[in-house]
């Protein structure tokens, strides 16, 4: 769109007139290893991590995970309120909240099925679905959208293989639209994993993914 | 309610020009009624919590930058409301073709119809035409067990059902699944209301119809039905309800609110359990003789038989009642055993019995009580004795076999052989229905159902609620109570009660238990023995 | 200088120390004046603390403009009952992109934003509800808040002062609903992001039934240098009703996007012009639409003389919001943004009220309608009186946002519908 950008997909906001690393814009350098157990209790509640690797059938709240939901349950007056934080303690182990995972959230909660499940499908972020090891999501919305997110997302589904919404044959992408992801002055936002790629355009898209597929063995 | 014996603090406001006073706290919406004013409401129910959601209860008032909540927004002193000013107007429109969008109208195969609070409103408030050009949003239909069905395409989102689960069943079973337009209510996936204790008022509380009952699916149309304020028959509870009917038949049982017994609501074990008052094959006419004796009388002629026979009778009585049968029946059959020469020597009634009771977490004063009968406190007031086991069978070993005088009213001796009264020199059997055990009775006298009468039941409370007729007896079924009163009369030499609440008098006057109290004082809703207001 | 979004013009408070990696750490904040605030707002006790927010003059920067200082005097004087303090971080109003700036950059100056507000208004416990989507950026806060305990600055007995004050992150899990303070608080209660009916406020009936008060990041931060150098201070900058300065997100067609920091009252093309350095290849402007999707949309006449402060904005004919500036150039095509602005309303409904849950939705397929050749001159009134039902008839505001943007678009651009009708009944005369 202007010679003044430069796009350097894979992190935020290089537009050539600044020497930071990656590691420095995201931060990763500072952050390190996000303990499993949740670390020090107020920051118990807090998602590090949307794994590559998704087990559907990974045993809940034992061994770190188990500490990590003690840790959480400490935070708050009432047990409900630890419900969005089990939910997303769950989702990152399994990586979807199946019907049996609100029940046994439910249970540990003591709250009702139905209140769960009810809550569980009021957040968009919650994956009703089994999804790709790595969930692509691309903003569309206002800012995103009037510098060209239709063809980022257009690419995105033409190079995986696609459909919105639906997984690659090989289970390595899901594409879908997402709504404003913060990152307007950095057009087009694509939010993927726990990741956000920024200044994506269309073109980029073939290296976003190759980088990907070289980090299919990386945790997240 | 809560009067502390002070007088309590009212404010006054102005209601579309009329000058309105009302307790402190009144909210807007009750305030509006009490002058007669409906203003539309989905989302507000008296019983509930209210979210103020459905935004069709706004109004304006005068100084408030918007349009205000009328549920949720209290009455002040001073105030100046226009419910009906073009700005409240323009906005339930507004509202109703929000609501109309998506909305099916599939009013002709909709079981709500005629009484469909969304229907009622357009018509009276909604656009002569809908600007709507899109596609309808289609959910279907969805069995969430129990006897509840839901249509999501007529669901108007006002979550009444979600929070009667939620609030005063305390089972959530229900929610609001998904946001926005693609919000639905919904059970946890395949388990649903099955086996829960009070789901059924959902059904009731849907403004519009979105939860039907799968038994009355299809069955009647709303402007048919006729109702009939009535006591639920099927525990001693007493729940106020209505008897719906139509060509002589109960359709449904709806609960008729009453705050000092059962709220807004009924259980479904009372609720489901109204077939039994449809039932075919009844007695149809008085008989007189035993076995192959037996022929059909008119009621002149087996009454003048039967004084006869009472007059006459020596020997001991052993009076069975029952338990389903009112007050004034029961009472009549104690006078008439009190007026008999011998000595009442039995005077019992059977009842079935749950092993629990089921409150009603949120409106505790609700209980499926253990008596599956109506009338059990109303039957040990005025003497006779429980007998038999938790299934209301047996315990009668000893009047089957009494050589005497025996007189069973109401109870239909299911589980009795034809041995049943063999012994006895005179056998008279008050009943519906034919039944084994009434062989050997000289008199069978058809008697009308607690639906075919007038009447009252005393409920486990000791609360004295009456019930008024909601079906046409078979032809010659006449009341208990005219019955027995009549043969008690002819004893005594006096005049027959002629109605239920005369029946009632002599009763009052009779017993003890129900000093002071009056048919006009115990009304539609029920007074309390030995309450304050039962003698005022 | 490593980071790219800078302007010489700029005034730096907020956004001093962006880009650079060292002012994570507590170390790094305290090098540039940090906790400093916190400091001295224990210093002059609670009281003094809320006069001095109140005497900065400084509004809510998350979209509403209430005074922030007032906002905190709501709270009862009484310890009686827990008071919880609610950071709003849950940014996601398109066009918005200055709080995770501020807490990627600078976490210490959101906690010590948190620490002040919560002291002030007498809260042992802060939850910063973060969205979901910002792993990274919570990853950094978390660190940030493990190290801030681990020095004394948050916990029990902070700075040695007596006072508790608990920080506990929670995040959402998608849904915009929950950046409106009462729908906030029901996601914090582990419910349905559900707004609700005010009365009771949020200062009597809060998050868990007890008094809370619910501040956006920005605020916070400003907050917390406000606490170091006095309300006084702050005022150095901006207008007499917009004091202080202001993070600006600018997005859509300039050539340098991003957040630039200026006192409230800047010139609105000054800073695309020059500041973001213009509209790509040349292009004329069409439209800005200044704070957030939210507001109404100003046509390049409107912008013009408008001034980036709340009544300046207010002036020119829509609403500062959070000062998110949306440009959009000749190119634009308005009718399909304003649709891809009600298709965002519309999923992010919660559904409660009708007016939006089923007004958002039906005007978004109006609108696809005539983004498809197949509209009439008759739907744009329904969309205007649609918009109009919309508006001020619902517990929150997510309706009345859609409707200023449909309304203002009908009116400001209507050749642009109409341009769009008319090709489609071309079509179907063909």
């Amino acid at each position: 769109m202007s010679e003044v950008r430069f796009r350097n997909p894979g992190w935020a906001g290089n537009t050539g007139e600044f020497d930071l690393n990656e590691a420095d814009v995201r931060g990763t350098g500072y952050v390190g290893e996000r303990a499993l157990d949740g670390g020090h209790p107020s920051v118990s509640p807090s998602l590090p991590y949307m794994f590559v690797k998704k087990d559907p059938d990974a045993p809940l709240f034992e061994g770190p995970y188990r500490e990590r939901f003690d840790k959480i349950r400490s935070r708050y007056p009432t047990a409900r309120a630890a419900l969005l934080p089990a939910l997303n303690l769950a989702q990152e182990l399994r990586g979807h909240i199946s019907p049996e995972t609100m029940d046994e959230v439910a249970g540990l909660l003591g709250l009702s099925d139905a209140y769960v499940r009810g809550v569980a499908t009021f957040y968009t972020m919650y994956n009703k679905r089994p999804v790709g090891r790595f969930l692509i999501q691309v903003c569309t919305n206002i800012s995103c959208n009037l510098c060209g997110a239709d063809e980022v997302l257009a690419a995105f589904l033409e190079h995986t293989g696609t459909e919105l919404g639906q997984t690659s044959s090989d289970g390595n992408f899901t594409v879908v639209e997402a709504e404003c992801l913060a990152a307007c002055g950095f057009p087009t936002c694509v939010q993927i994993n726990s990741r956000y790629f920024e200044d994506v355009s269309a073109d980029d898209v073939p290296a976003v993914l190759d980088r990907l597929k070289r980090e299919l063995n990386r945790s997240f | 309610m809560a009067d502390n014996g002070r007088k309590a603090e009212t404010v006054t406001l102005t209601i579309d020009g009329r000058e309105v006073t009302v307790p402190k706290g009144t909210s807007l919406l009750h305030a509006a009624e009490s002058v007669g004013t409906e203003v539309p409401h989905y989302c507000y129910h008296p019983g509930l919590t209210a979210p103020a959601q459905c935004r069709i209860c706004l109004v304006e008032v005068e100084g408030a930058p918007k349009l205000q909540p009328s549920c949720v927004t209290m009455a002040a002193d001073g105030q100046v409301v226009h419910t009906d000013s073009p700005a409240a107007k323009r906005m339930r429109q507004g509202v109703l073709e929000f609501y109309l969008v998506n909305h099916p109208l599939d009013c002709p195969i909709c079981d709500m119809s005629g009484e469909c609070k969304l229907q009622d409103y357009v018509f009276d408030e909604g656009r002569e035409r809908g600007r709507g050009r899109e596609p309808k949003r289609v959910f279907g239909r969805d069995d969430f067990g129990g006897d509840v069905l839901y249509y999501g395409d007529r669901c108007v989102m006002c979550t009444r059902c979600v929070r009667f689960m939620d609030e005063v069943a305390r089972d959530s079973r229900l929610t609001v699944v998904e946001r926005g337009s693609r919000a639905v209510i919904d059970t946890f996936f395949d388990r649903g209301l099955e086996g829960a204790s009070f789901a059924g008022n959902v059904v009731d509380i849907c403004p519009v119809g979105a939860l039907v009952s799968k038994d009355f699916l299809h069955k009647a149309r709303a402007w048919d039905l006729d109702h009939t304020p009535s006591i639920c028959p099927n525990c001693s509870h007493g729940c106020n309800i209505e008897l719906h009917t139509r060509d002589n038949l109960v359709q449904r049982l709806k609960p008729r609110e009453n705050q000092e017994v059962n709220g807004h609501w009924m259980c479904d074990y009372g609720r489901a359990n109204y077939e039994w008052l449809n039932r075919p094959g009844r007695l149809e006419a008085p008989a007189t003789g035993r076995g192959s004796d037996r022929r059909t009388a008119d009621w002149k002629e087996a009454l003048e038989l039967l004084f006869g026979r009472l007059a006459a009778a020596e020997g001991d009585v052993a009076l069975v009642g029952s338990a389903r049968c009112s007050n004034e029946a029961l009472a009549g059959l104690g006078a008439l055993g009190d007026e008999m020469r011998g000595r009442t020597a039995q005077r019992v009634f059977r009842a079935p019995r749950a092993a629990d009771e089921v409150p009603l977490p949120g409106f505790p004063l609700l209980v499926r009580r253990r008596d599956l009968v109506p009338n059990a406190h109303g039957a040990g007031l005025l003497g006779f004795q429980r007998c038999g086991d938790d299934g209301g069978e047996g315990g009668l070993d000893e009047v089957a076999a009494h050589g005497e005088v025996i007189i069973v009213l109401g109870d239909d001796l299911a589980d009795q052989d034809g041995d049943f009264g063999a012994n006895a020199s005179l056998f008279v059997y008050l009943g519906t229905f034919e039944s084994a055990a009434a062989g050997n009775a000289d008199f069978v006298l058809p008697i009308t159902t607690f639906a075919e009468e007038d009447g009252s039941f005393v409920n486990a409370q000791e609360r004295v609620q009456r019930f008024q007729q909601g079906l046409r007896p078979p032809e010659s079924a006449r009341p208990a109570w005219l019955v027995l009163g009549a043969l008690v009369a002819a004893l005594r030499g006096e005049k027959t009660p002629d109605s239920a609440p005369e029946a009632f008098a002599r009763l009052v006057a009779a017993h003890p238990a129900f000093e002071g109290l009056s048919w006009e004082a115990v009304g539609d809703a029920g007074v309390a023995l030995g309450a304050e207001a039962a003698h005022g | 200088m490593a980071y790219p979004y800078r302007h010489d013009k700029e005034t730096r408070v907020l956004s001093e120390c962006f880009g650079d990696p060292a002012a994570r750490t507590v170390a790094g904040w305290k090098a540039v004046g940090g906790y400093g605030g916190i400091a001295r707002a224990l210093e002059i006790g609670r009281e003094a603390t809320i006069e001095d927010v109140k005497a900065s003059g400084l509004r809510g920067r998350g979209g509403a403009g209430f005074p922030t200082g007032l906002k905190w005097s709501f709270m009862p004087k009484t310890a009686a009952r827990p008071h919880y303090l609610l950071c709003n971080a849950d940014e996601s109003e398109p066009g918005t992109f200055k709080d995770r700036e501020i807490i990627r950059w600078t976490p210490h100056q959101l906690i010590e934003g948190c620490l002040v507000g919560s002291y002030a208004i007498g809260a042992s416990h802060c939850y910063i509800y973060l969205r979901g989507e910002f792993f990274e950026t919570t990853n950094v806060l978390a660190r940030a808040l493990e190290e801030a305990y681990a020095e004394g600055l948050v916990g029990s007995d902070i700075l040695g002062s007596g006072v508790d004050i608990d920080i506990t992150l929670h995040v959402g899990a998608g849904a915009y609903i929950c950046g409106e303070e009462t729908g906030l608080m029901s996601s914090l209660e582990g419910r349905r992001g559900e707004p609700r009916i005010k009365p009771p406020f949020p200062a009597a009936v809060g998050a868990f039934g007890m008094p809370s008060t619910i501040n956006n990041v920005e605020t916070l931060a400003a907050a917390a240098h406000i606490a170091r150098h006095g309300g006084e201070w702050y005022r150095q900058w901006g207008t007499e009703r917009s004091p202080g300065t202001k993070l600006f997100c600018v997005s859509g067609h300039v050539n340098k996007p991003g957040n630039y920091e200026f006192p409230l009252g800047f010139p609105l093309m000054e800073l695309i012009e020059d500041v973001c350095g213009g509209i790509p290849a040349g292009n004329a402007l069409k439209a800005v639409i200044p704070g957030g999707s939210s507001v109404p949309i100003m046509d390049a006449a409107d912008c013009r003389g408008c001034t980036l402060c709340y009544e300046g904005v207010e002036a020119a004919g829509s609403m500062l919001g959070c000062a998110s500036v949306i440009v959009m150039d000749e190119t634009s095509d308005i009718v399909k943004q304003v649709r891809r602005m009600a298709h965002f309303y519309a999923h992010e409904s919660c559904g409660q009220c009708t007016p939006c849950r089923e007004g958002t939705t039906w005007a978004t397929r109006i609108l696809q309608r005539i983004e498809d050749g197949r509209g009439t001159e008759d739907d744009l009134d329904t969309l205007v009186q649609i918009s109009e039902q919309m508006t001020g008839t619902t517990i929150c505001v997510l309706s009345d946002s859609l409707a200023m943007p449909i309304i203002s678009s009908i009116e400001k651009f209507r050749e642009d519908y109409l341009a769009l009708i008319r090709r489609g009944e071309r079509v179907g005369a063909a």
